[in-house]
């Protein structure tokens, strides 16, 4: 097992390289300019010049990955074009913001799909199982910013339960912040149902068509231990793993949600920095984000075994 | 679940505004930064300037008049400007303002460590050079100009250089940096947190310019709210629920959502032209659109009044000239622009040689700029004379870029605002080898220019602008559409707010309960 984990983690880091080299020439290749866009349309070839030479966006790329990398191998993911703030507490701090949006999110969605999945396997082709897809498809082809804008003008306008806009930290007001949380988690555990609940009713549809689980039936075992003992804990596997996939996904991908209720979330740091072309920014955050793909997809690795005792022994 | 719900909404209700006379304006961008004129863009100076203030401002007309300063004496010569300061002015830490508080600050903003935003403005590198400062008494501040030049005062109050701010040497922490806004502003600063708000409170200690009615940044600056929290919020729709809600008092909203605001009772909207100015680029180096009479035929193949309609409905009119319509200089002259008249656009376009060579315009999808729908009519206007307009989509990084390379064909694009004529003529003339953002390259508009910048006398002055006007018209290196208009909504509890170039001047409003 930690050899299985020492591989995996050693797995990462070259990973971890190749975004590292990429997204630094790719940004690079777009055009647009950090120093242009700062100083707008009454910048001079010569005040361009100046902020580019004190960006530091003068010197050859070679040069400014070599000192970009330099500086991340100690740990500093440098100064943000923008705002001029250290970028490693920048994305810190955006990160918790989004993780708990996610987190819980996917938690709470894995719960309710996972089971709804494998009772949609198990009566295929019933109208349980045909109302349960329609639902999960329904869900899953929701633009996440229109299910956000429905639920915004639903429960924050008609019913003027939930707060419409703002944010508040939990760690300054913990009542006020999960209140202020509830929607952006409600429209991604909306989506996320119907991702987790496709997979899973696949998966268990694929292990109920084998040998072993018409061997339990014929042994006479009631269809709840078929179903739950021998089928659901080999049908997890897959949907374990997607799991990991949804999570690393979410983490760079809900700007959209944190755009429309004005949460300050890595996402939107993301975003907003591409549109600035900052830089530093935008090379931390993707490093970031693929650390934590990396670091969720291990984890997940490492609980396989619990599912499936086969990955060890491989 | 119902329990959950009702407590929800208990808090809910319990977060919404239990203080009076604090208001909430909904903002699209984060400032960038809290020190004034550094590491700045048009949100970061809008928010500086409720809490800093320089010797001369800006007033409604978008002339600099005193501000901090009694009054400004100018030396026969032109080039000593004496600045008598106001008595009894206080810092939000309770100072008063003296001259040295003056010296102090333009020595910090000349100092390149700085960083300020308008330094090279003032040192020469621009033409203006600034050789003394002195601080003669308490109350005198004399400056001294290597050369008269129309635009000083002006470039003073500029806001893109925070109007050359005066601030307490308190604001900078004790091994240089910049700490907090130590001004002498309606406001002072309260507390901001990145990506989320940034709020300022009321400076009981405020000594009003003038009493009355507010100008731009000169009249009648009362701070009558107890707190102003600035919201950022990126996404229209949502600020349209919050606006509806009530949880915002106050929001920039886009042209298409007017009708919509005003059926909703306890909203109203106010609009308000500004001095930006949308137009289309032409680069006239360009092989097919250095052809002069294809210029004049795209000009007259605009039907004005619908391109400003593609994007302000019925809120705007059109406006050919560079000089803005609210300004002083804004004449007979100026309202005169290019005719529709499509039968002659067809006979230019015939008697240009032009062979239906592609060009290409670009435009952005910027909800608060009408570069793409003004680009789509105008495509369509320009098929119609048979000329082979194609629209090319970038993001605005992309296109800024090509713009400052002077890399494009056509460009429905959009002018920050300028006041002063000269500097409106400024920012889009001069030699293209030089600089290829330069779109008029032409020595005699360029000698107008210079002219202009030196001149003081406003019927001279007024001439000058009357021949660079034609020119613009007769050349047609770019076509300027219409001016921007601020359009926002506001809560009817909200008086005496009213939107003016953009910025949202929170002194003299209050908020009923």
């Amino acid at each position: 097992m930690l050899r299985f984990a020492l591989t995996r983690i050693m797995m990462a880091i070259p990973t971890l390289l190749i975004v590292a080299v990429s997204v630094f020439v790719l940004i690079r290749l777009i055009p647009g300019d950090p120093a242009s866009l700062m100083l707008g349309d009454l910048a001079t070839p010569a005040s361009i010049a100046d902020l580019r030479a004190r960006l530091g966006l003068d010197q050859s790329l070679f040069t400014q990955f070599g000192i970009w990398f330099g500086n991340l191998l100690k740990g500093d993911l440098g100064i943000s074009i923008n705002s001029q703030e250290p970028i490693l507490p920048l994305i810190l701090a955006r990160f918790w913001v989004s993780a708990q949006i996610v987190l819980v999110a996917v938690f709470f969605a894995s719960l309710v799909a996972v089971p709804a999945g494998v009772i949609a396997a198990w009566r295929q082709d019933s109208t349980l199982d045909l109302g349960l897809v329609g639902a999960a498809t329904l869900l899953l082809s929701i633009p996440t910013f229109w299910l956000g804008l429905l639920l915004l003008l639903f429960f924050g306008l008609k019913l003027e339960w939930l707060p419409v806009v703002g944010y508040v930290s939990i760690g300054d007001d913990p009542w006020r912040g999960i209140i202020y949380l509830i929607m952006p988690i409600l429209t991604l555990f909306l989506h996320e149902i119907g991702v987790i609940l496709r997979m899973a009713r696949a998966s268990t549809l694929e292990v109920l068509r084998l040998d072993y689980i018409t061997h339990a039936r014929a042994k006479g075992l009631s269809e709840g231990a078929v179903l739950w003992r021998h089928a659901f804990k080999n049908a997890f596997g897959p949907t374990w793993t997607l799991i990991g996939l949804v999570l690393g996904n979410l983490l760079g991908g809900i700007a959209v949600v944190e755009t429309v209720f004005t949460i300050p979330g890595l996402g939107r740091l993301l975003v907003d920095s591409i549109f600035a072309r900052d830089y530093p920014v935008i090379q931390g955050c993707m490093l970031f984000v693929a650390f934590c793909y990396v670091l969720v997809n291990l984890v997940i690795d490492l609980c396989y075994p619990i599912f499936d005792p086969r990955v060890t022994a491989q | 679940m119902n329990r959950v719900l009702a407590s929800a909404f208990m808090l809910a209700a319990m977060a919404g505004p239990a203080a009076a006379q604090s208001l909430t304006v909904a903002v699209a961008a984060d400032v960038r930064s809290i020190n004034p004129g550094v590491n700045r863009d048009d949100n970061t100076d809008d928010f500086a300037l409720q809490m800093v203030e320089g010797l001369v401002g800006y007033n409604e007309g978008g002339v600099a008049q005193p501000l901090l300063a009694e009054k400004v004496d100018r030396s026969a010569d032109g080039k000593t400007y004496t600045f008598t300061l106001r008595q009894g002015v206080k810092f939000h830490n309770g100072a008063e303002l003296t001259s040295a508080d003056v010296l102090w600050s333009w020595n910090r903003y000349m100092d390149p460590k700085t960083d300020w935003r308008c330094t090279s403005e003032f040192d020469g590198r621009s033409g203006l050079k600034v050789e003394s400062v002195t601080a003669p008494d308490a109350l005198t501040v004399v400056m001294t100009i290597a050369q008269p030049n129309a635009l000083f005062l002006d470039t003073l109050a500029r806001t893109d250089c925070a109007m050359t701010a005066i601030i307490h040497k308190d604001s900078v922490k004790p091994d240089g940096s910049f700490d907090k806004p130590i001004g002498t502003g309606p406001y002072k600063f309260g507390e901001w947190k990145r990506g989320e708000f940034f709020t300022m409170t009321a400076f009981d200690g405020y000594k009003s310019p003038k009493d009355g009615r507010a100008d731009g940044y000169v009249g009648s600056k009362r701070p009558l709210l107890k707190e102003v929290k600035f919201l950022i919020v990126k996404d229209p729709a949502t600020v349209k629920a919050g606006l509806t809600s009530g949880a915002l008092d106050m929001a920039e909203i886009l042209p298409s959502d007017v009708g919509e605001i005003r059926k909703i009772p306890k909203l109203a909207v106010a609009t308000a032209p500004n001095a930006v100015r949308h137009v289309f680029l032409i680069q006239t180096r360009d092989a097919v659109m250095g052809n002069k009479k294809l210029r004049q035929a795209i000009a007259a193949a605009l039907d004005m009044d619908e391109v400003v309609a593609s994007f302000y409905n019925d809120l705007g009119k059109p406006n050919n000239s560079p000089i803005y319509s609210g300004s002083s200089y804004f004449g007979e002259v100026e309202k005169k622009g290019h005719v529709y008249d499509p039968a002659k656009a067809k006979q230019l376009v015939k008697e240009s040689g032009y062979k239906g060579e592609k060009i290409a315009i670009l435009a952005n999808k910027r909800g608060t700029v009408p570069s793409f729908p003004a680009a789509v009519v105008a495509q369509q206007m320009l098929q119609a004379v048979g000329i082979n307009a194609e629209i090319e989509v970038l993001d605005w990084a992309t296109q800024l870029d090509r713009f400052s390379k002077g890399s494009y064909q056509m460009q429905s694009f959009s002018f920050s605002a300028r006041f002063d004529p000269a500097i409106a003529f400024e920012q889009f003339s001069g030699p293209k080898d030089k600089q290829p953002r330069k779109v008029y390259d032409s020595a005699e508009g360029q000698a107008q220019i210079d002219k202009l910048m030196l001149i003081t006398d406003k019927a001279q002055r007024q001439a000058i602008v009357d021949d660079l006007h034609k020119r613009i018209i007769d050349e047609v290196p770019l076509i300027f559409l219409f001016n921007g208009i601020d359009v926002m909504a506001i809560n009817k509890r909200i008086t005496g707010f009213q939107p003016w170039q953009s910025k949202l001047r929170m002194w003299e409003v209050t908020l009923a309960n």
